[in-house]
């Protein structure tokens, strides 16, 4: 009878046992950007092949309404979101908003880039991983400088090879100025018959901070003031003044930039051959060498007399404050951004700066990136170390970004620019009050 | 007991179309006004009062874009509808090629807002076909969309070119109202064709020409998708109505209390306006 018991017993805890784990398969949603998810599906399937009781589905929105589409989710607490990819500057007003879980403590943290790890922070709390850096350079046109007779700068070209040495070289001594950029493009521009052909310069993320923070800061004046309460006397300052002329001759003055461009037609005008300059990221790279433009590739301009600074700052992985599934999802960012399995896949994938130490020494080293245009990323590499900038951190970044993009869209359609950044700063800062009541 | 039925019977059938305004219309517009006395701080929504309009009237951002949006509807309005009136005029009479004028003009109906606003955003670019023509008659290429003289007048036209032929049909079902007697009694009286106009048709048309102006003027005040396509506001907040701020502060900056603030500013304005139109165009019946 003992026996019997102690048999059905055990034997209904086996299947108690049985149900739980066939029922312990745990679904994890991601909130990502369209055009990276299926790279994020690529190193989920890595992860779920390791996790079998593990599954990650994507829940994607395209650029235009990515921001909204998370800021919605999140703000209405839903339970449903486990992951989030999140821009750098976004981290500080998800966090203060509760959006986010804070990462453990306990979590070794030391294999990633110090400064990319500190802009996952908010009062001290780490809040999200860096899933990978960016890194902007010059690309130029080869054939087009060669037709206008005007000397390229000095870059890394299609058949060549850098070690790091040589691409260390190229982005501290050859770097061109902003002036040496504007006498170029305006050689370089073309005109038929009242129309322009060939436009001289243009910058990738028109109107953005992102792409556009080193002209004033690279002249020694923040966007904001180091505790973001105030963009007065930063957004306006003389460094400001200087960046916001250059960038509005460049419409106004020189006609060398194409005005009223939506988000992915500058890459898109220097892969036709239309453009000779083009200052954008890396991750353009493919887009170029599919449409066979012969390009070269140069280091991110900086004004004389002003220091080079660089843009920086890329995507985050969070853990939704909401998810009923914190310890998974945090495993599995951990896996994307803190494993050599998990970060080499992104980077085969994404082609953008990593934020893993391990990974970005094999770019230095390995002879795998001795050739174009994996040496570029040794530009990448130089300027991560020596000139890259973060954004600023403040609550209210969506409205600083707003009113600086509003300001740099209105200057090069023609608004003064002291006016354009006038209206910028009382924009934000009256936004700030309202955020930090 | 015939009398009884017949009023459940006039509830029933009512009943889909109440349902549908409280599900619709005034549900939302009471979300609306209950959300616009909340405000969210850090992360938590706490009861403000009047602090959002508060906000909205210290904030010189608000008043412009309180001036853009009502600059714009005092010029689109009646241009619209001058130009329905006078297409629907023309689509009445009979004349040789009506049928492919009448064809030509239903085109913009049948494109969605979207469409018309990438096809116009093409046309209207520096090197686009509007600039093209213009360099055949020796005029210099304009900046239609990118300077903040020129932008609301060209979301103003892309709108009409949208909207006047749809106005237009509901003008030519009014026109078709009118008894053709009236105009033959006029003809035989010697009466000129500006005083038919005047005297006949205006005033027959009423009724068509009220609905008209209060359904275009409500889908002016809330007009979005070209702004937010085309200029985003800009350039230096020339077209920055106030639906495009209220989404703006919604969508973008998470200020849900806000955005229902000027949403409430819209719609009390649209009553207003609307309510102003009724009572104009309905007391002169009475009188008449």
């Amino acid at each position: 009878m003992r026996h019997w018991t102690s048999a059905l017993v055990v034997a209904v805890t086996g299947l108690i046992a049985a149900t739980g784990a066939s029922a312990q398969q745990h679904v994890l949603k991601m909130l990502v950007l369209s055009e990276d998810a299926p790279k994020v599906q690529k190193v989920a399937e890595a992860y779920q092949a390791k996790h079998p009781d593990v599954a990650i589905k994507m829940q994607s929105a395209p650029w235009d309404q990515y921001f909204q589409t998370a800021e919605l989710r999140l703000n209405s607490k839903d339970k449903s979101v486990d992951l989030v990819y999140v821009d750098v500057p976004l981290i500080a007003g998800y966090a203060s908003r509760g959006f986010l879980a804070p990462v453990d403590p306990n979590l070794d943290t030391s294999a990633l880039v110090a400064s990319s790890l500190n802009a996952g922070k908010y009062n001290g709390k780490l809040y999200a991983l860096p899933i990978n850096n960016s890194a902007q350079v010059l690309f130029y046109n080869k054939k087009l400088f060669a037709d206008a007779g005007v000397t390229p700068p000095d870059g890394l070209t299609p058949g060549g090879t850098a070690t790091q040495a040589q691409a260390n070289e190229i982005a501290s001594s050859k770097r061109w100025t902003w002036e040496q950029v504007a006498e170029a493009a305006q050689k370089l521009t073309q005109k038929k018959g009242g129309k322009t052909a060939v436009w001289g310069f243009s910058f990738d993320q028109i109107n953005e901070l992102y792409q556009l923070q080193p002209l004033g800061e690279s002249l020694g004046t923040d966007v904001i003031s180091p505790d973001g309460k105030t963009a007065q006397g930063y957004l306006d300052s003389p460094a400001w003044v200087k960046g916001a002329t250059f960038w509005s001759d460049l419409y106004n003055k020189w006609g060398v930039s194409p005005k009223g461009l939506s988000h992915d037609e500058p890459p898109q005008l220097f892969a036709n051959g239309q453009l000779a300059l083009f200052a954008g990221g890396t991750w353009n790279l493919a887009l170029f060498q599919k449409n066979g433009v012969d390009f070269g590739v140069a280091a991110f301009p900086y004004f004389q007399g002003g220091k080079a600074l660089t843009p920086t700052g890329s995507w985050f992985i969070g853990v939704a404050a909401n998810s009923v599934n914190k310890d998974i999802a945090a495993d599995f960012a951990k896996f994307l951004t803190l494993s050599d399995e998990g970060t080499k896949m992104w980077f085969d994938a994404n082609k953008q700066l990593p934020a893993y130490k391990p990974l970005l020494e094999q770019i230095s080293r390995s002879p795998e990136f001795d050739a174009f245009p994996q040496d570029v990323f040794r530009i990448g590499v130089y300027d991560a170390l020596n000139t890259a900038k973060p954004r600023p951190t403040t609550v209210a970044y969506g409205q600083l970004q707003d009113a600086f993009r509003t300001a740099f869209a209105d200057m090069s359609n023609g608004v003064p620019v002291t006016d354009a950044l006038a209206t910028a700063v009382e924009t934000y800062d009256a936004a700030m009050k309202r955020v930090a009541q | 007991m015939f009398r009884q039925s017949s009023q459940g019977l006039l509830v029933a059938l009512l009943a889909p179309a109440l349902l549908g305004l409280f599900v619709f219309r005034l549900y939302p517009i009471a979300i609306a006004v209950v959300s616009s006395f909340y405000t969210t701080v850090h992360g938590s929504t706490v009861f403000t009062g009047l602090g959002n309009y508060e906000s909205l009237i210290s904030d010189h951002v608000f008043w412009r874009s309180l001036r853009v949006t009502l600059w714009f509807n005092l010029l689109v309005n009646p241009i619209q509808i001058a130009i329905s009136l006078g297409l629907a005029l023309l689509y009445i009479r009979k004349f040789p090629g009506a049928s492919v004028y009448r064809i030509f003009f239903l085109i913009p109906i049948g494109v969605s807002v979207p469409v018309a606003a990438i096809v116009w955003r093409i046309m209207l670019s520096q090197g686009g076909l509007v600039n093209g023509l213009l360099d055949l008659v020796g005029v210099p290429p304009q900046p239609w969309l990118t300077s903040s003289s020129l932008a609301l007048y060209s979301i103003i036209a892309i709108a009409t070119w949208k909207g006047a032929s749809y106005w237009m049909i509901f003008i030519v079902g009014g026109l078709q109202n009118i008894s053709p007697e009236l105009y033959d009694a006029a003809r035989v009286d010697g009466v000129r064709p500006w005083q038919r106009l005047l005297f006949i048709t205006l005033p027959l048309l009423r009724p068509a020409l009220l609905f008209v102006l209060a359904a275009d003027v409500s889908i002016n005040f809330l007009l979005f998708a070209p702004i937010y396509m085309l200029t985003q506001g800009g350039p230096a907040g020339s077209t920055d109505v106030l639906m495009y701020e209220a989404y703006k502060q919604g969508f973008i900056f998470g200020d849900m209390g806000r955005a229902m603030a000027m949403v409430v500013v819209i719609v009390a304005i649209l009553l207003i306006v609307v309510g102003l139109q009724f009572r104009l165009l309905s007391a002169r019946e009475q009188g008449a």
